[in-house]
C-alpha cells in the first residue's frame, strides 16, 4: 500500500516534531504517582476484602446480635466449624490474589498482560460469588434456627398444623426468604457490573480483539 | 542510597535519550496535548518502576516498546488533566511542510486521521509496523503468532484503505 508507505517515511523522518524534555524534566516525573488500572484494581480488591471480613466479624460485636445468636442455640461444631472455614477460604484467597498481582507485568506481552489482569479480577469475582453464596446460606440457616427456638413461633406452627395450613404457610416462608436473598443479590452483582465495566471495558474489548485472532 | 540514585540517573539518561518512542506512542493514542503529556507521564512512571528488573539482554528501545504500548494499551486511565480539553485540530500535530507538495501533505493529514480512527490493537500493529519492526517482533510484543500478525495487519491495511476512499 503505497499510502502506508507514504506514512512511514514521514513517521522515521519526524523525529524533531516532539518538544523535547530534559533530564531535569524527566526527574520530578519519575517520582509522580501512577494511576493505573491495576492499582485501581488493587484498591477496590483490597476494599471488597476488608468489605467482607467486615461483613463477617462486625455483627459479633454487638451485644444484641451476640444475644439473638445465643437464642438460636446453633452447635458449638457447627459455628466454630463454620467460623474456621470462613477464616480459611479468606486466607486462601489472598493468597491467590496476591500471587495473581505478582503474575502481572508491564514488561510481558499486550495479550499477557491483560490476560493476568482479568485472571486477577476474576479471582476477586470468585471471592465475592462466594461470599454472596455463604451469605445466603447462613441466612437461611440463621433463620431457621431462630424459627424452632422462638416460643410463639412453635405455638403459632402447631396451631397451623392442627388447621392443615403449616405446608402453605412455609412455601410462603421460604419463597419471601428467597426473593428477598434473590433482591439483595441482585443489588450487589448490579453495583460490581456497574463498578468493573466503567473500569474494565476497554480492557474486555481489546482482550477480545486479541483472541478473535487466534480462532 | 548511592546505588539508587546511579540507578535514577542512568535511567533518565536513557529516557531523554530514547524519548521519542514514548511521544509517537502518546501522538497515536491521545487527542490532544493535556492528554499526551498525561500519558507521557503515566508511561515514565511505567518504565521506572520496571527498571529495576531491566536486564539489558534486550535493547532499552526494544523493551521500552512493550512497556510504552502496553500502558497505553491497557495500563493507563486518563487523567483530570487530559479529560479537561478535547480540542480535535490538536488531534493531527502539525505535518511538517518543507519537502512536500500540497497533495502529499494533504494526504499525509488524512493518513494520520485515518490511523486515528483505528482501535487500540490496530494502532499498536501500525505503530512497530511504521517503527519497521519485524512481524516476529510484533508477534513477540503483542502476544499473538507471527502468522496472525500479518493476517491482522493486512486487514488494517484494508481497514485504513477503506477509510481513505469510502
Amino acid at each position: 500500500m503505497d499510502e502506508l508507505e507514504l506514512l512511514k517515511k514521514d513517521w522515521q523522518k519526524d523525529t524533531a516534531e516532539y518538544p523535547q524534555l530534559s533530564a531535569e524534566e524527566i526527574y520530578p516525573m519519575i517520582l509522580k504517582k501512577s494511576s493505573s488500572l491495576v492499582k485501581w484494581i488493587f484498591y477496590i480488591s483490597i476494599a471488597e476484602l476488608v468489605f467482607w471480613i467486615l461483613m463477617n466479624t462486625l455483627p459479633f460485636l454487638s451485644e444484641s446480635y451476640k444475644e439473638n445468636f445465643d437464642k438460636m442455640e446453633m452447635s458449638d461444631t457447627l459455628f466454630y466449624g463454620l467460623n474456621i472455614f470462613s477464616y480459611a477460604i479468606i486466607c486462601v484467597f489472598i493468597y491467590f490474589l496476591y500471587t495473581a498481582y505478582r503474575s502481572i507485568s508491564v514488561v510481558d506481552t499486550a495479550k499477557g498482560l491483560m490476560k493476568n489482569i482479568l485472571r486477577t479480577r476474576k479471582i476477586v469475582n470468585y471471592y465475592v460469588i462466594y461470599n454472596l453464596v455463604f451469605l445466603a446460606i447462613s441466612s437461611i440457616i440463621a433463620f431457621y434456627y431462630t424459627m424452632i427456638h422462638s416460643p410463639e413461633f412453635s405455638q403459632q406452627l402447631t396451631e397451623l398444623d392442627s388447621n392443615g395450613e403449616a405446608f402453605g404457610f412455609w412455601m410462603g416462608i421460604i419463597f419471601v426468604l428467597l426473593l428477598t436473598i434473590a433482591i439483595f443479590g441482585l443489588v450487589i452483582w448490579g453495583f460490581y457490573r456497574l463498578i468493573y465495566g466503567i473500569l474494565l471495558k476497554r480492557l474486555n474489548r481489546n482482550y477480545k480483539e486479541l483472541k478473535k485472532l487466534e480462532t | 542510597m548511592k546505588l539508587s540514585k546511579e540507578l535514577e540517573h542512568r535511567f533518565v539518561e536513557e529516557l531523554e535519550k530514547h524519548q521519542n518512542i514514548v511521544h509517537k506512542v502518546c501522538r497515536l493514542y491521545t487527542n490532544n496535548q493535556d492528554a499526551h503529556n498525561d500519558l507521557f507521564q503515566e508511561i515514565t512512571i511505567q518504565l521506572w518502576k520496571a527498571y529495576p528488573k531491566f536486564r539489558g539482554d534486550s535493547k532499552f528501545s526494544t523493551w521500552m516498546y512493550r512497556v510504552s504500548l502496553n500502558t497505553a494499551i491497557t495500563l493507563y486511565r486518563k487523567g483530570k488533566r487530559a479529560i479537561r480539553t478535547q480540542n480535535m485540530d490538536d488531534v493531527l500535530y502539525k505535518v511538517k511542510a518543507e519537502d512536500y507538495d500540497d497533495t502529499e501533505e494533504q494526504q499525509l493529514k488524512l493518513l494520520y486521521k485515518a490511523v486515528h480512527q483505528l482501535n487500540d490493537i490496530e494502532k499498536a500493529l501500525v505503530f512497530l509496523y511504521l517503527e519497521d519492526k519485524s512481524y516476529r517482533e510484533i508477534s513477540n510484543t503483542m502476544g499473538i503468532s507471527e502468522v496472525n500478525a500479518r493476517v491482522k495487519m493486512n486487514r488494517v491495511k484494508t481497514k485504513l484503505r477503506t477509510i481513505l476512499n469510502p
